[in-house]
C-alpha cells in the first residue's frame, strides 16, 4: 500500500540528486532504510530508471524557473 | 449542446486576448498567481465580468495520502469568493511531501490508498471552497512507482470515489500513452467520458536520456499535435456533455493569429465529433 512515507521517499529521490544516486545504487536497501514496507521496497527495485532521471531533471528545471520569477 | 473554446490567460498574452475576446469564449486563470494580491484578484474579477473564467490550481497536491495543505486551500477559497469564477480545477497530483517541495506536479502511486486519500482531500476542498474542483489528469515522465493500477483505471476509481468532474488534458493523455506503451485512443475509450466537462489541449517535445530512450514532455511551449485534435474529435463523438476546451500555452508565445487559428482548429475538431455522434 502507498503511504505518506512512500510519497516522502519519492519526493526525496525526485529532488535530491545525492539521495537519488544512493537509491539507484541500492534501491531495496535505501527503501528499507527509509522504513518502507517490504512490498514498497520490492516495488521500488523495479523503478522506471529512465523516467526517474528525466522526471528529476524536469522537476529541477521547474524549481529553477520558479526561483527566477519576480 | 454548446461546446466552448478558450485560452489560458497569461500576462504575456493579455493585450492579444483582450483585443480578440470575440473569438475566445472562456478564459482559464492560474489561481496560484493571484493568491497573495488583492489588487490582482480584483483585476481577474473584472476579467470575469467580460468572459467566463475558470480558476486553475497548480499547487494543492490533492492526489495524496497526506492531508492537503489547509493554508493553500484557504487561499483558493478566498480567491474563489473574490473572483466568483464559473468553476475551479486542480490536478490529480502530489506536489510536496512533508517539507520537500517537488516543484511541479508528480503522479502519485496508483493505488487504493491514493484513491482514498484523494477522495478525502476533495471532500475537504469542497468543504472549504464551497464547491468541488474539476480534477485533471497529469502528464508524467516516470511510470509512477509502486502502482497497482494503470492510469485509466486509477482515474476511473478516483472519479468513483468522489463526485468531482473530470478535466481531461488530452496532451497529457497522449504523452502518457505514447511514453508507456498504450494506444492513446484506447486510453481515452477506457475513461469514464460521461464525467468529462472540460478539456485541455497543449503541446510538447520529445526529450532523450542520452541513450536509446526518448519520451514526450508536456511543456506547453509547442502547438498541439494532430493526434490531440483527433482525440478531441473522438471525445466529442463519445462524450454526452457540453465541453469547454482550453488551449494552454506557457511560453515561446507565438503571435495571436496562430493561437486563434488553433482555437478554430479545436472548434472544427469538436464539430466533427458532434456531427459523427449525431449521424
Amino acid at each position: 500500500m502507498s503511504s505518506p512515507a512512500l510519497e516522502r521517499f519519492l519526493a526525496k529521490i525526485y529532488v535530491d540528486a545525492e539521495a537519488r544516486r544512493r537509491f539507484l545504487a541500492a534501491p531495496f536497501d535505501e527503501a528499507v532504510r527509509a522504513g518502507l514496507s517490504d512490498e514498497q521496497c520490492r516495488a521500488l527495485q523495479q523503478i522506471d530508471r529512465v523516467g526517474l532521471e528525466m522526471a528529476a531533471r524536469s522537476f529541477a528545471r521547474k524549481r529553477e524557473r520558479k526561483q527566477r520569477r519576480p | 449542446m454548446t461546446d466552448r473554446v478558450g485560452l489560458g490567460w497569461r500576462p504575456e498574452l493579455a493585450a492579444g486576448i483582450l483585443s480578440n475576446l470575440d473569438r475566445i469564449e472562456v478564459l482559464e486563470v492560474i489561481a496560484d498567481d493571484y493568491f497573495d494580491s488583492a489588487a490582482r484578484a480584483r483585476a481577474i474579477r473584472t476579467l470575469a465580468a467580460q468572459r467566463p473564467v475558470a480558476l486553475h490550481g497548480v499547487s494543492l497536491g490533492l492526489a495524496s495520502t497526506a492531508k492537503a495543505d489547509e493554508k493553500r486551500l484557504a487561499k483558493m477559497a478566498r480567491l474563489v469568493e473574490k473572483v466568483r469564477p464559473e468553476c475551479w480545477s486542480e490536478h490529480l497530483a502530489f506536489v510536496r511531501a512533508g517539507e520537500i517541495e517537488i516543484g511541479h506536479l508528480a503522479a502519485p502511486p496508483r493505488t487504493q490508498a491514493t484513491i482514498d486519500g484523494t477522495a478525502v482531500n476533495l471532500d475537504r476542498a469542497r468543504a472549504l471552497v464551497g464547491s468541488l474542483p474539476l480534477v485533471e489528469n497529469i502528464a508524467t515522465l516516470i511510470d509512477p512507482p509502486a502502482s497497482h493500477l494503470d492510469e485509466p483505471e486509477w482515474i476511473n476509481q478516483t472519479l468513483e470515489a468522489s463526485a468531482a468532474p473530470l478535466l481531461l488534458d488530452l496532451h497529457n493523455l497522449y504523452a502518457n500513452s505514447v511514453n508507456f506503451g498504450a494506444r492513446p485512443e484506447d486510453s481515452l475509450a477506457r475513461l469514464r467520458l460521461e464525467r468529462v466537462h472540460q478539456v485541455h489541449i497543449a503541446g510538447g517535445k520529445w526529450i532523450e536520456d542520452g541513450g536509446a530512450h526518448r519520451r514526450l514532455l508536456d511543456d506547453h511551449l509547442h502547438d498541439p499535435p494532430q493526434p490531440v485534435y483527433d482525440l478531441l474529435t473522438e471525445l466529442a463523438r463519445r462524450c454526452p456533455n457540453p465541453l469547454t476546451v482550453i488551449l494552454e500555452r506557457d511560453g515561446s508565445y507565438p503571435p495571436m493569429a496562430p493561437l486563434l487559428a488553433q482555437l478554430d482548429r479545436a472548434r472544427r475538431a469538436l464539430e466533427r465529433g458532434r456531427a459523427e455522434k449525431a449521424a
